[in-house]
């Protein structure tokens, strides 16, 4: 399929905390399709989240560099960079932690829209058009626009801030814990939402999960991580049935089998 | 809204800081209709005793001047350089530290070592320093009143401002290419502001007295009757006329009891909005 | 051939908000069988939490309380602390930053089973080496900040058995850690109910964890019990359209797919 999307090469990115030097990201490369979803997988303190970050440029790493359809990601700067942020966006755990206490939801579209220009140019009158119409592209009714965000429940929370992220029309959304945070049965409808928007869009996701279980619904590959590093990588179904590292099949043991009861009892 | 409203009314303190708040804002507001002389003219006699004269309830003073309408005038001085010295003191205050938090590096170190130096001198003996370099008038006061009263609020906005940076919100904002200073004043500020409106009765309430102290000492406004020169004036016949100071002082007490009390119920009731969440 | 150690009858809490009253759980029956372990499965407001706390005495004084909470496995009314041990969510907020370890483990058996200091301290270090810390004597004096989240769970852990409690209640307690550390707080919670023939009442938003470590599934929603029965049989042979959902939704590694393999 060509040239990858996303190149990562060589990440490194050393936290200093009480004295201590922390190594959450060591030597980290990978690449990514247009379209494709690569999930991140590992413990907590495995570097996932910071990959993540790096990744949005939210933290500044050490070393390394990351070319993003053929362009040095982390050479721009200031306006250059808020231009092109449109480009890659996110949806973090905690859905109410990701919205200002005091945004209604349509003002949290707004901001998107009009810091992007997105509906600017033709009219005004066409952005509350244009989110109305992101509303009713992740499942919600347009009047949802005027409830402040903490109104609503934590599964529309999310359909909310995917809303936000897909208004900049972007290319990859990075995905962290994303689902993590919901209730079982809401999650497999954000689940479902996501793999919809990527067939209709075209959108390639990195998914952060602690829960192979749930990433091997939804991501084509999956990276491995480890203290900082990815220890392993591959088609997701091919790493779950043969785990090559010592995490990898640690991943695998930890999730729970709905096997029907125990068979030990009296 | 109007829930906190209520909750602000059930709170005892609250009630209390309320009445006396509205006692004064009263006082201030009628004194020049019930008043309408200049209270530093002479009315009658000098040094009727209080309640003894029905059309000078509270007595006169050395020169012979009303009591009563001095205490009324005078709530406009205390009120007046309390609000606004307050006004400018969160002001300055939050935006500095709204700026330090946010930028952080270099122009954080540079502004809080700022508020350092203004910090280690006493808030009094600066407003004292700046009155006497550059003599006494109501502006002049509030300002200097605000020069040793913004610290406060810098350093509380500052700290809310280190924590709600790292919040997932402020992550999003820039995610979607929102400006820095757009993210400081829109996204952060508001969201660090309520404790620091919690400091908003200390501050009023400590400017009050700074006024008082300013005026005691002859560094207030000449021209306007002000509770500290009151008691000041009283202070040299303080044997035979203590009511002229203890009138006045008073009314200070009164003041700063009524800004605490409600303070302390906006306190309460923004607390109990918070537990809910 | 089993006792019981507690029976909930008609179990409600509401609380009176702005003049409504709401419930937080309504009208409840329920057993607790004696060293059984019991699953309480429900998503976000479903009253869950409410029914841990009910049992455990430390609803807040604005619940109001109807029905009946009896311990005929208990010859007293139980005291949270001595006769229940609770577990929560966070070890980072149940655990006290400026009390030492060792303080925070012993503190349960000074004051429940009148043990002297050095004695309390011996049962510390016990503790600490069953709920599998390493290096518990160093752990007795360091802080709660220097442990990793799943390390805080197993202290806060130690804590709830210090007084060798009849009742453990684990309160969504490995939903804040990644799937590997929970899975090994399950396996140390089953080893440690087995050992002690503790009852444990097990409360969690994930189906799967719930058959892996329950005898007994109880499903809430919205406030009241939806069903409650054997663990194979609800998991099995759910009676309820709620139960059959829950389980239909839950994903594991037979859930399907909802991607096109790329080429």
């Amino acid at each position: 399929m060509g040239e990858p999307f996303v190149t990562a090469r060589g990440l490194r990115k050393v936290f200093h905390s009480r004295g201590r030097d922390v190594t959450a990201l060591d030597d980290v490369s990978f690449t990514l399709a247009r379209g494709e979803t690569l999930g991140l997988v590992g413990p907590s303190g495995s570097g996932k989240s910071t990959l993540a970050r790096v990744l949005m440029r939210l933290i500044e790493p050490d070393a390394g560099a990351i070319s993003i359809d053929g362009e040095d990601w982390l050479a721009l700067r200031g306006r250059a960079l808020r231009q092109r942020r449109g480009a890659i966006q996110m949806v973090f755990q905690e859905p109410l932690a990701a919205f200002n206490p005091r945004a209604t939801i349509g003002g949290a579209l707004d901001d998107p829209l009009r810091i992007h220009g997105i509906a600017d140019r033709a009219d005004r009158a066409e952005r509350p058009r244009r989110i109305a119409e992101l509303l009713e592209r992740v499942g919600l009714p347009a009047g949802f626009a005027q409830r402040a965000v903490h109104e609503v429940s934590g599964g529309q929370r999310q359909r909310v801030a995917i809303a936000r992220a897909l208004a900049t029309r972007p290319a990859l959304i990075v995905l962290d814990e994303a689902v993590s945070a919901l209730d079982v049965s809401v999650r497999g409808t954000i689940l479902e939402l996501l793999a919809d928007v990527q067939k209709s869009d075209g959108i390639a996701y990195v998914f952060v999960s602690h829960d192979l279980a749930v990433v091997r619904v939804i991501a084509h590959r999956v990276a491995i991580m480890d203290a900082g590093r990815i220890v392993e990588t591959g088609p997701t179904p091919g790493v779950i049935a043969d785990p090559q590292s010592a995490m990898g099949r640690a991943l695998v043991a930890a999730v729970p089998r709905l096997d029907f009861g125990r068979d030990d009892g009296a | 809204m109007r829930r906190f409203a209520l909750r602000f009314l059930r709170s005892p303190e609250g009630m209390v800081g309320l009445v006396l708040l509205a006692c004064l804002v009263a006082m201030a507001l009628l004194a020049p209709f019930v008043f309408p002389r200049d209270p530093l003219s002479i009315v009658g006699r000098p040094l009727i005793a209080p309640f003894t004269d029905a059309s000078l309830p509270l007595g006169t003073d050395r020169l012979g001047r009303d009591v009563l309408a001095g205490l009324m005038h005078g709530a406009r001085a205390s009120l007046l350089v309390g609000v606004f010295a307050a006004l400018v003191a969160v002001a300055v205050g939050t935006v500095v530290g709204t700026v330090a938090g946010f930028a952080g590096g270099l122009i954080d170190e540079a502004l809080m070592r700022v508020v350092d130096a203004f910090q280690v001198v006493p808030a009094f003996l600066l407003a004292l320093a700046f009155v006497s370099v550059t003599g006494p008038s109501l502006p002049v006061i509030v300002f200097a009143v605000a020069l040793g009263a913004w610290t406060g609020p810098a350093r509380l906005a500052r700290a809310e401002v280190l924590s709600i940076r790292e919040r997932d919100y402020v992550a999003a904002a820039r995610a979607i290419g929102m400006h820095p200073a757009e993210i400081a004043f829109k996204e952060v500020l508001p969201n660090a502001l309520p404790p620091v409106l919690a400091l908003v009765s200390v501050i009023v309430a400590s400017a009050v007295l700074i006024e008082a102290a300013l005026s005691f000492l002859n560094l207030g406004d000449p021209n306007i009757v002000t509770w500290g020169s009151m008691i000041a004036e009283g202070r040299n016949v303080l044997r035979t006329a203590p009511f002229l100071s203890i009138v006045p002082g008073f009314g200070l007490v009164l003041t700063v009891l009524g800004v605490y009390l409600f303070g302390e119920g906006l306190v309460e009731a923004m607390a109990h909005r918070r537990g809910r969440q | 051939m089993t006792t019981t150690l507690a029976t909930l009858r008609g179990l409600s809490v509401s609380y009176r908000r702005e003049g409504a009253q709401t419930f937080a759980l309504r009208d409840v029956d329920l057993d607790i069988a004696t060293g059984g372990r019991l699953a309480i499965i429900g998503e976000s407001g479903s009253g869950k939490s409410t029914l841990a706390l009910a049992l455990a005495g430390l609803l807040p004084p604005e619940a109001s309380l109807a029905g009946t909470i009896d311990w005929p496995g208990l010859d007293h009314v139980p005291v949270a602390g001595r006769d229940i041990g609770m577990v929560f969510q966070d070890p980072g907020s149940s655990l006290n930053p400026v009390l030492t370890i060792g303080e925070q483990v012993s503190e349960g058996a000074v004051r429940h089973l009148r043990l002297g200091r050095a004695t309390a301290r011996q049962r510390a270090l016990d503790l600490l080496a069953r709920v599998r810390i390493p290096q518990p004597q160093a752990a007795l004096a360091a802080y709660p900040h220097q442990f990793s989240g799943g390390q805080r769970q197993r202290i806060a852990i130690a804590c709830a058995i210090a007084a060798s409690p009849r009742l453990l209640i684990a309160d969504e307690a490995t939903s804040a850690l990644d799937m590997i550390v929970q899975a090994e707080i399950t396996e140390l919670l089953d080893t440690l109910v087995r050992e002690d023939g503790m009852s444990l009442v097990f409360i969690t938003h994930d189906i799967a964890l719930a058959a892996k470590l329950a005898d007994r599934i109880a499903v809430f929603r919205d406030a009241t019990l939806v069903e409650v029965g054997p663990a194979r049989q609800v998991l099995a042979r759910p009676s309820q359209d709620y139960t059959r959902s829950l389980i239909a939704t839950h994903i594991d590694f037979s859930a399907p797919r909802l991607i096109d393999e790329r080429a």
